[in-house]
């Protein structure tokens, strides 16, 4: 089922009552979600992505705009008849009942025409577990349950009446280092078993970035940028996008352009056709530089840091606005100790952004 | 911790507050258990120098005594009929307060008011809420009278008047009033620590009941009990302990002869059978005393027994 | 299985289902105020029947048709009262004995808490264990022996037996001791450091932390004077040292039959002002106290 969100716009009021703040949480949001996908809302605290979560799900009512489940509005209706499964950042598993209560006590809501016999109930919840792999631990209490089987269960539940959306609530942020990574290869795996579409929010873009089919990068309740990860990585169209994905981050200098030229510092290090003479900022990905003795952008060397496949290069230069420079340049690359190193920069991995605005200025890249 | 140089200092301290309890509670406890194993004990009895046999006569009388099993029906009768009452009532008060968002500040005020009343006072004015006045039964010189505002609301329903309270009341009809009374009395106590508890209840399992499409009903006997059930077993625990020492409510509205005119001690408890007794029959009293706290004791661990094995997560 | 996967929920018709969400939305909330409302109304209703009750006179009171609003406002039912059930006096001699009671319980509270919470010394937790046992007995069992020893000490009919046997609580040490435990034991270290001595840190810092729970005891402590009635009874039932709900009960000893219900209504309204006020004004603290505690004050 697609979903379609059209100017979906949250308002809330603001706390203090004696000045009259509202908090613009989500601001006209327009977007379709293809049947069947993955998408990751993505952004820093704050930006709304939550909420637009909750604005779908029907826990919270928009302030202005219209949701659709294919091609019924759904605007008006409450949560317990839009019929999606939604997990909760702590998964909010009833703490009184078994596992198997718990992934059983939607489709004992079910009523009229989905209502299901007993059997039919406890078939559906062995299979959502078994899905999950959490079969064997049917007569736990949640408690008894680490946390990545609480999170299996907490999905088990949302899936197991086999709604038309799931939702997912930072699905991950309560999990340590390792499971996460196992963790979010499961959801990806499940996702595309059943082909339920699929929304999750989260403030990791590494998570996001791994397993959506497409992201959705907000900030201040405002959508920056919409597209497939790869797609939204190799081509970010303002600063804060280029800045919130990738690890390490993206580099980030002052920079001017003069005659199609761009400099950093004094020296000229690209060619950007198409821009005109001014001041830009720019944004090297850490990948974006090539090692070379004759290149132009000359940076002094702090350490060199070795990471098996790669070497990470920290370096520093007068016009970054990051306290250091991080290169990954190739191991086999030998880095000659000394106080600077010099590189080339690969045209396709440097972004120039207006300095008022911070948009994206594109040039050709031969 | 500090390592206090000077140790008798704690006990300086400490020493009124053990110098008072010695003397007022920890000597009562033993010369309790003392008085109830001296057969027939009256501390007046020492005047003539009398002495005393030790056994168990004193609580075999006690059981056997006619007036004690009289309190002892009246206590359990108030108990389980109060306890259940109240609790239900708190628990729908507290959901509906725990629900709405308008007015629930001042609505949760009203319902604590019965809470600082004194329940010798309240219980007079429930009495005249009861009261016939005028002698209904009496001459028919008499022109004014009143049958009780209760009366006259049943009344104006088209029911019968009921003789709640006064002389010639039926028993039944006195425990429906102290019924009532006491389940008003006994709610805002309630209400106040199950609305606690319902607050502070996660949200969540609310909003993921709700994207489950859970039924209100449902989510009450599913969610809400279970979730509250700490709660619930400490308010009916506490409801339980406080309904066998039931004594002042019956006072304030029957007064000290503990029954309807004509008909005193009816209505009469375990507490009242022990003050009856107490100034000129210690052994008996401390007899009643230490049964009464047996049954507290048994009912008390029976409920946390029950409430371990329902509330356990 | 396989057609478990398939078979995902039934299409809805969303627009008749919004409707009826909304009518059973409507409902639902008309239900939850209705009933709440009824029941704040059954709450009330003694309050508001004593208020317009005093101030009636006999006679309309009588009538067989009772009028929800008093024909004449009788004031006089109210001096009458005051008069009959001696309510000054009463008053006074509970205010003596709330105010001297309460004092002398917070001093021997205060430093007992701090003992237990501060201090260390042989066999501190054993003895907080047994005291702590105590308060599963119920407080007729010490009554009985109680009397018998206020008699040998010869207190019957005077102040003393009021506020003597009642100066510890232990729920109150309790209550306290816990607030104590909170404030981080740094500070008593400090102090002690800087040569303050136990007294003036128990003044400077534990009591201004502890005050919100000091202001909760108070307050259940002078209701407690207001509203005892078993004890009092028992051991100071003369004209001297009569307590107001005593006062009160004595004063109209018939609550049921013919008699003057307006002035007895006079009096009971005069009794509970004072509560009312204190409920208005320190709400919150009782609050705090009785969730805490589940004791009636």
């Amino acid at each position: 089922m697609k979903v379609v969100l059209q100017n979906l716009t949250k308002i809330f009021p603001g706390r203090n009552k004696k000045v009259q703040e509202e908090v613009v949480a989500v601001n006209d949001f327009t977007f379709t979600i293809p049947d069947g996908k993955l998408i990751g809302l993505l952004g820093p605290s704050g930006c709304g992505k939550s909420t637009t979560l909750y604005m779908i799900s029907g826990l919270q009512k928009p302030t202005g705009g219209k949701i659709f489940f294919g091609d019924d509005d759904v605007t008006e209706l409450a949560a317990e008849n839009r019929g999606v499964g939604l997990v909760f950042q702590n998964y909010a598993l009833y703490p009184h009942m078994t596992v198997k209560q718990n992934i059983m006590f939607p489709l004992q809501n079910l009523r009229g025409e989905d209502k299901l016999t007993k059997e039919d109930m406890i078939e559906r919840a062995y299979y959502a577990a078994k899905l999950v792999q959490i079969d064997e631990l049917m007569d736990r209490k949640p408690s008894e349950l680490s946390g990545g089987q609480q999170q299996r269960v907490a999905i088990a539940r949302a899936l197991v009446k086999m709604p038309k959306v799931l939702l997912l609530d930072e699905p991950l942020s309560n999990l340590d280092a390792r499971l996460r990574l196992q963790t979010r290869e499961e959801i990806r795996r499940i996702q595309k078993e059943t082909g339920i579409t699929t929304i999750f929010v989260t403030h990791d873009q590494e998570e996001a970035m791994s397993i959506s089919d497409m992201i959705v990068v907000m900030k201040l309740g405002v959508v920056q940028q919409i597209g497939a990860p790869q797609e939204v990585y190799d081509d970010p169209t303002n600063l804060f996008v280029a800045k919130f994905l990738g690890t390490p981050p993206i580099n980030v200098f002052e920079g001017s352009v003069k005659a199609e030229k761009l400099y950093i510092g004094d020296a000229a290090v690209l060619d950007v056709p198409g821009i005109d003479d001014r001041d830009v900022t720019v944004g090297i990905r850490p990948e974006g530089f090539v090692i070379d003795e004759n290149g132009p952008f000359v940076c002094g060397l702090n350490s060199v840091e070795v990471m098996g496949r790669d070497v990470s290069v920290v370096c520093n230069h007068a016009a970054s606005l990051n306290p250091v420079i991080r290169a990954i340049v190739d191991a086999d690359n030998k880095v000659a100790a000394g106080a600077t190193v010099s590189y080339s920069l690969k045209p396709h991995k440097v972004f120039l952004f207006s300095k008022e605005d911070e948009t994206r200025l594109r040039f050709e890249v031969k | 911790m500090v390592e206090s140089k000077h140790k008798w200092k704690a006990w300086l301290y400490l020493a009124p507050a053990i110098v008072l309890l010695l003397i007022f509670t920890v000597w009562p406890i033993i010369n309790t258990i003392r008085m109830s194993l001296l057969e027939n004990y009256s501390t007046m009895g020492f005047v003539g120098g009398a002495r005393y046999e030790f056994g168990i006569g004193n609580f075999k009388q006690v059981l056997e005594y006619q007036n004690f099993l009289t309190c002892l029906k009246n206590t359990m009768l108030l108990c389980v009929l109060t306890v259940p009452i109240s609790t239900f009532l708190a628990l729908l008060i507290a959901v509906c307060l725990n629900a709405i968002k308008p007015l629930q500040r001042f609505l949760q005020t009203v319902f604590f008011l019965p809470y600082v009343t004194n329940s010798i006072a309240i219980g007079m004015v429930f009495a005249a809420m009861f009261n016939m006045v005028g002698t209904a039964f009496g001459t028919e010189s008499e022109l004014v009278i009143t049958a009780g505002i209760i009366n006259n609301v049943i009344e104006f329903f088209g029911g019968t008047a009921i003789n709640w309270i006064n002389a010639g009341s039926s028993y039944w009809a006195n425990i429906a009033v102290l019924v009532i009374y006491t389940v008003w009395n006994a709610l805002p106590f309630k209400i106040l620590i199950l609305l606690g508890g319902l607050q502070s209840v996660n949200k969540q399992y609310y909003d993921a009941a709700k994207v489950d499409g859970t039924r209100r009903v449902r989510v009450f006997t599913r969610i809400t009990v279970p979730l509250l059930s700490p709660m619930l077993a400490y308010v009916v625990i506490t409801g339980f302990i406080g309904g066998f020492k039931e004594y002042s409510n019956i006072v304030g509205i029957f007064g000290d002869d503990m029954g309807p005119t004509g008909d005193p001690g009816r209505l009469n408890t375990m507490v009242g059978f022990i003050y009856d007794a107490l100034s000129n029959y210690q052994g008996r009293a401390s007899a009643a005393a230490l049964i009464l706290f047996g049954i507290i004791f048994i009912v008390t661990m029976i409920n946390l027994y029950v409430s371990k094995k329902k509330t356990h997560f | 299985m396989s057609n478990i996967e398939t078979k995902t929920m039934h299409e809805k018709d969303m627009k008749k289902v919004s409707s009826q969400q909304r009518v059973g939305k409507f409902v639902a909330k008309f239900l939850v105020y209705a009933f709440l409302i009824i029941m704040a109304i059954i709450i009330i209703f003694p309050f508001y029947w004593m208020l317009i009750s005093s101030v009636k006179s006999l006679d309309e009171y009588k009538l067989a048709i009772p009028t929800l609003w008093p024909k004449t406002i009788l004031l006089s039912n109210y001096v009458e009262a005051f008069n009959q059930a001696n309510l000054g006096t009463l008053f006074l001699n509970t205010m003596y004995v709330g105010l001297v009671s309460t004092l002398l319980s917070l001093v021997i509270t205060v430093i007992s808490a701090f003992a237990f919470a501060r201090l260390e010394f042989k066999g501190k937790n054993a003895l907080f264990a047994a005291l702590l046992a105590t308060m599963m007995i119920p407080g007729e069992l010490f009554t009985i022996t109680n009397y018998a020893t206020v008699n040998t000490f010869g207190w019957m009919n005077s102040f003393v037996v009021l506020i003597v046997p009642f100066l510890v609580s232990v729920f109150y040490i309790y209550l306290l001791r816990q607030n104590f435990l909170q404030i981080p034991n740094e500070l008593y270290l400090a102090a002690k450091v800087d040569g303050t001595s136990d007294i003036k840190y128990l003044w400077k810092v534990m009591i201004p932390l502890a005050l919100p729970t000091l202001i909760s005891i108070t307050i259940l402590k002078m209701m407690g004077a207001w509203n005892s009635y078993v004890w009092p009874r028992l051991v100071a039932n003369d004209e001297a040292h009569q307590l107001i709900t005593n006062g009160l009960r004595n004063a109209f000893t018939e609550s049921t039959g013919d008699v003057n219900i307006p002035v007895q209504m006079a009096a009971v309204a005069i009794v509970s002002l004072p509560l009312f006020l204190v409920f208005v004004f320190l709400r919150k603290y009782i609050m705090k106290g009785v969730s805490r505690s589940g004791i009636k004050g």
